[in-house]
């Protein structure tokens, strides 16, 4: 069993991580850069070790010093995270050579599955349905140019080494053909350091669904079900739910089957992520599904699977990499109720969803029945502009969608961040949406009724809001206000926006 | 008159003939920050102006273009010249931003009149990079 894990990562999933190994009884090692020292990831570990300055480069993406703090600190097993190097294979790789448990799949799977050719042929031998494609050998412009001529129109020009949208460009004709492909190869080169590039049909009006699994070193695999995220902004998941609306039993298990296929066929480890498009177009009972890739490591998304199956997937993952055998067995794990997460961003949708960066100076979480908060900040501290802006995910749990819907809008409701502006308002447009509320949703939901949700549609002050400022500025002590500064609350409301 | 109580740190319940409601407040005098029923009003943020999310903006103004950076990016490409007849549609600059490439493009068939950024700048958001008319 492993004794003392260091986590190679920050904000909430490295607090979910220490938490898992706090129930399991194993010693939990933190590291930090100087613009974490005070977050709330180190004070929750058991030991914390600072592993270099702000950026990311020289410090959470740093091989060399973080596998100086798992010598440092005697660690004898690394937790990635998400994110970050998570899905490195060199850095598997070097903590493997080191001697040390990499809680993840081994180094030689990731470095197969990150590669989109070699993962799309692997799963096409394996039986798995993957979109239609071709891969070039000729990596000209010309070779490329004819690869997509091949497939036809539209079409996606795709970066082997990808991942989140970067490195990929849609063709909708031959004559912007060219000019997506250097720019796919461009970007994909400065993003990844590898310009090789193929191209995929387009599938229109697709579903993002992907299914859970879990392989450990005893010839078990076992599938946790699905979870949608059709709900994305430029490639990047903002809503997701288990289950999908879309998922037909008869699909489920085709769709399950064809997952654990996957994780057979690349000698699969641990907790991965098999992504499925679902083409609905052809109507209920005609649906197809085809692999998009295959996430090596735990997913953001995670407690949506651990909310409807009731299992803990992290402690699974530190269980699983110790040898022991998975903790569950495929008869009884089951999928029930609905559970639906939203990612809390420190950005500003009515600014072009810049990131923010700055101080919290109120946060406080909502805390209710069937409400779960997975955060990695606190009140008083800061949110550092080195990072992903991921504050918190709030995931609401209930019988049926439509109650998890409107329990995760009373917990929206009821968080306030003042401070640094968040995505909240942005995500309640999309939760009380009407295509939401139906589930007429599809990876493009967001790009057609993105623009309106962005901003809202009142700029009215409440009441209620000027009743306090009111209260407030004026400080009268019969109302009981606070010490706080004095301001003209008229001066103020005019140039107050929501 | 609604009466405004002070329930906590930050938080105030306001009850207005029967009706109440909960509102925090935090910050300082010229930037305070307020939130209520899961939107946030703040003051003093005159920095940052609503722009509607849109990638990116065109001022469009009697047949005349200004084509700007919608965030802090670095020019890649220039692929017009002042002068140059272009047709909706064509890129006439590509940025980078995040490791992205955003290619700026044409937004109707048009004369370039001004090129006002060169290849390997540092851009802001707002800072116009291409005129057209």
């Amino acid at each position: 069993m492993i004794k003392r894990l260091l986590v190679a990562n920050r904000g909430e999933v490295a607090l979910r991580v220490i938490r898992a190994c706090r129930e399991l009884g194993v010693e939990s090692v933190a590291v930090y850069s100087d613009a974490d020292a005070h977050a709330p990831h180190v004070s929750a570990a058991d030991r914390a070790v600072h592993v270099g300055p702000a950026a990311a480069a020289e410090s959470y993406l740093s091989t060399a010093r973080l596998l100086d703090a798992v010598h440092t600190s005697s660690a004898d097993a690394v937790h990635p995270g998400y994110g970050f190097l998570s899905e490195n294979a060199s850095f598997a790789a070097a903590c493997e050579k080191a001697g040390v448990t990499f809680v993840g799949p081994p180094s030689s799977v990731i470095a197969q599955m990150g590669s989109k050719i070699a993962a799309r042929r692997l799963m096409d031998s394996a039986g798995v349905p993957v979109v239609p494609g071709d891969t070039p050998l000729d990596q000209s412009d010309a070779g490329v140019a004819a690869a997509m001529a091949r497939v036809g129109f539209p079409a996606l020009v795709k970066a082997s080494a990808g991942g989140g949208g970067k490195g990929m460009r849609r063709v909708d004709d031959e004559a912007h053909g060219l000019e997506a492909i250097q720019m796919a190869r461009r970007e994909a080169e400065s993003a990844f350091g590898d310009g090789t590039l193929y191209v995929e049909a387009v599938i229109e009006r697709p579903r993002h669904v992907e299914v859970q699994i879990f392989a450990d070193n005893h010839d078990h695999v076992v599938h946790l079900f699905e979870r949608e995220c059709s709900v994305q902004r430029r490639h990047q998941k903002v809503i997701e739910e288990s289950p999908s609306l879309v998922v037909t039993p008869r699909l489920r298990s085709r769709m399950t089957d064809a997952a654990i296929q996957a994780a057979r066929a690349c000698g699969y480890r641990n907790a991965g992520t098999v992504e499925f498009l679902v083409d609905v177009s052809n109507g209920r009972g005609a649906e197809r599904f085809f692999f998009l890739e295959m996430n090596t490591r735990l997913q953001v998304e995670h407690p949506v699977t651990e909310q409807v199956t009731g299992l803990d997937i992290v402690r699974a993952q530190i269980l699983v990499a110790s040898g022991e055998p998975l903790p569950w067995t495929s008869p009884w794990i089951t999928q029930r109720g609905h559970a639906i997460e939203a990612r809390v961003y420190a950005e500003d949708p009515a600014n072009g969803f810049l990131p923010q960066a700055g101080r919290l100076l109120l946060y406080r979480e909502p805390a209710m029945p069937g409400v779960r908060v997975d955060s990695g900040v606190a009140e008083g501290g800061e949110v550092p502009v080195h990072y992903d802006p991921l504050l918190a995910k709030v995931i609401a749990t209930a019988s049926t969608r439509d109650e998890a819907t409107t329990r995760l809008v009373c917990a929206l409701k009821a968080f306030p961040i003042l401070g640094v502006r968040t995505n909240i308002p942005f995500l309640l447009r999309i939760l009380e949406h009407p295509r939401f509320r139906s589930g007429e949703i599809d990876t493009g939901f967001l790009d057609t009724d993105g623009a309106s949700l962005a901003t809202s549609a009142s700029v009215q002050i409440p009441d209620a809001v000027r009743d306090v400022l009111r209260a407030f500025t004026t400080g009268d002590p019969s109302r009981g206000t606070s010490r706080e500064s004095r301001v003209d609350p008229w001066k103020v409301l005019t140039s107050w926006r929501p | 008159m609604a009466a405004v109580t002070r329930i906590g740190n930050g938080v105030y319940r306001v009850d207005d003939d029967g009706r109440q409601a909960i509102v925090y407040v935090a910050g300082t005098a010229g930037d305070l920050w307020a939130f209520w029923n899961g939107e946030v009003y703040r003051d003093g943020d005159q920095s940052s102006p609503p722009k509607g999310g849109h990638y990116r903006r065109e001022h469009h103004d009697g047949g005349h273009y200004d084509l700007t950076a919608p965030m802090p990016a670095t020019v890649v490409k220039i692929l017009v010249a002042a002068g140059q007849t272009v047709k909706h549609g064509d890129t006439l600059v590509v940025l980078e931003a995040m490791k992205m490439e955003l290619p700026i493009r044409a937004p109707a068939d048009a004369v370039v009149q001004a090129v006002n950024c060169r290849e390997g700048e540092l851009v802001q958001p707002e800072r116009t990079l291409v005129e057209l008319a």
